[in-house]
């Protein structure tokens, strides 16, 4: 293990009992090569300061849970090098666009709700008996949305969409790719369902394509692009009406 | 719940991301689109006021402040088409089965293929 000397870790710390307002302390921790910010941050808990707060749990890039500000960039702790970042500091920060709880940790409340309002699961008209077997899928059919369908909930999206930062009731990216996850799985028969909720102006009209969420994705979702996606299939819903209205076009 | 620290709204959030600052330069060209649809109404304007009205609004346009004014605009449009273009395989992808098309080749599918097409059609209607 190669060790430089060391780092300075700029950490935001707040505690409601305590604190007004945030405040940034200072820790100096061993430099490692291979290890990530979150490595950094569980060495200050354990050795300097057990009372900095913050979420981790997979150390994979799996749980979605260590996403944080870094030097100002939306970033999962797990999976950000203190290599690339040395030998400056490091800030890190509570996600941006989510009121904190306590030092490193924001309040996912509203972001569930969001992912619960765009019913992500599968809606069928008449549900089959187990007995009669599984709905199947075509490998074709599975490509459609399977991108869509590797978001991990880490919410590095909405720290990084300025629509989620000026309008709380902006449903955001993650919770709109899911929503178009499901309208594009052959399974499903729940998109008009689902659009009542999509088409609204809190949801992916409020989206001005700024396409910052897809960079930031650590897993490639690409919520950008599902809404645009979205946005098409909605527009067709939108003149179908037109066409054949009451209920027509379902 | 209380007790919970809300950070203070970042008014200059734009300048925060290269990525934001493209975005604002984007929306800056529609106004530059607007502006020449603006020019293009005149002109029609000036073909219903005669032969001289047009000739008359034709020489202006030909000026050096309005040439600069023609060059930027044309600038401004081809950033914009160039970054639609661009976004065209995000919004509408094209599926072979199981293989997605690639970004450049749905770019031309989806984009610059039929704009090429239905521009050659406008060019040989106009010139027939
Ligand atoms: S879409 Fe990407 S950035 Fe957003 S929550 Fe899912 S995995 Fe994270
Ligand atoms: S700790 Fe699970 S994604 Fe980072």
């Amino acid at each position: 293990m190669a060790n430089n000397g060391k780092i300075t870790l700029e950490i935001f710390r707040y505690h409601p009992e305590t604190d007004s307002e945030p405040r940034y302390q200072s820790y100096e921790v061993p430099y490692n090569e291979d290890w990530v910010v979150l490595d950094a941050i569980n060495w200050i808990k354990d050795h300097i300061d057990g009372t900095v707060t913050h979420r981790w749990s997979c150390r994979m890039g799996v749980c979605g849970s260590c996403g944080m500000m870094v030097n100002g960039e939306p970033k999962l702790t797990c999976a950000a090098f203190l290599k690339d970042y040395h030998p400056r500091a490091v800030k890190v920060e509570p996600l941006v666009n989510f009121p904190v709880e306590r030092d490193l940790v924001v309040a996912m409340d509203g972001f569930m709700d969001k992912l619960d309002a765009v019913k992500p699961y599968i809606i069928r008209d008449d549900v089959n008996d187990t007995s009669e077997g599984e709905y199947r899928q075509s490998p074709a059919e599975l490509a459609r949305y399977k991108q869509f369908s590797m978001c991990i909930n880490c919410m590095l999206c909405y720290a990084a969409c300025p629509v989620v930062g000026h309008e709380e009731e902006f449903l955001g990216p993650a919770a709109l790719a899911l929503g178009h996850r499901y309208n594009k799985d052959s399974r499903d028969e729940g998109q008009s369902e689902r659009m009542e909720v999509m088409l609204s102006d809190e949801a992916m009209w409020g989206c001005t394509f700024v396409g910052e969420c897809s960079v930031v994705c650590p897993k490639h979702v690409d919520p950008a692009g599902a809404i645009q996606q979205a946005k098409a299939m909605g527009a067709q819903e939108y003149f179908k009406g037109f066409v054949m209205p009451r209920g027509a076009g379902e | 719940m209380s007790g919970q620290y809300h950070r203070p709204h970042r008014w200059a959030w734009w300048t925060e991301r290269p990525g934001y600052m493209r975005f604002m330069v984007r929306e800056l060209t529609s106004v530059f689109m607007a502006g020449y649809l603006v020019v293009f109404v005149m002109t029609l304007a000036s073909v219903g006021g005669g032969e001289a009205a047009f000739a008359e609004w034709i020489a202006a346009l030909g000026t050096p402040a309005w040439m600069a004014a023609h060059v930027v605009a044309l600038i401004a449009a081809v950033w914009h088409a160039v970054t639609f273009f661009g976004a065209v395989p995000q919004a509408m992808p094209v599926f072979l089965g199981e293989r997605r098309l690639p970004g450049p080749v749905a770019q031309i599918v989806m984009g610059y293929g039929p704009w090429l097409t239905v521009s050659a059609v406008i060019v040989w209607w106009v010139v027939r």
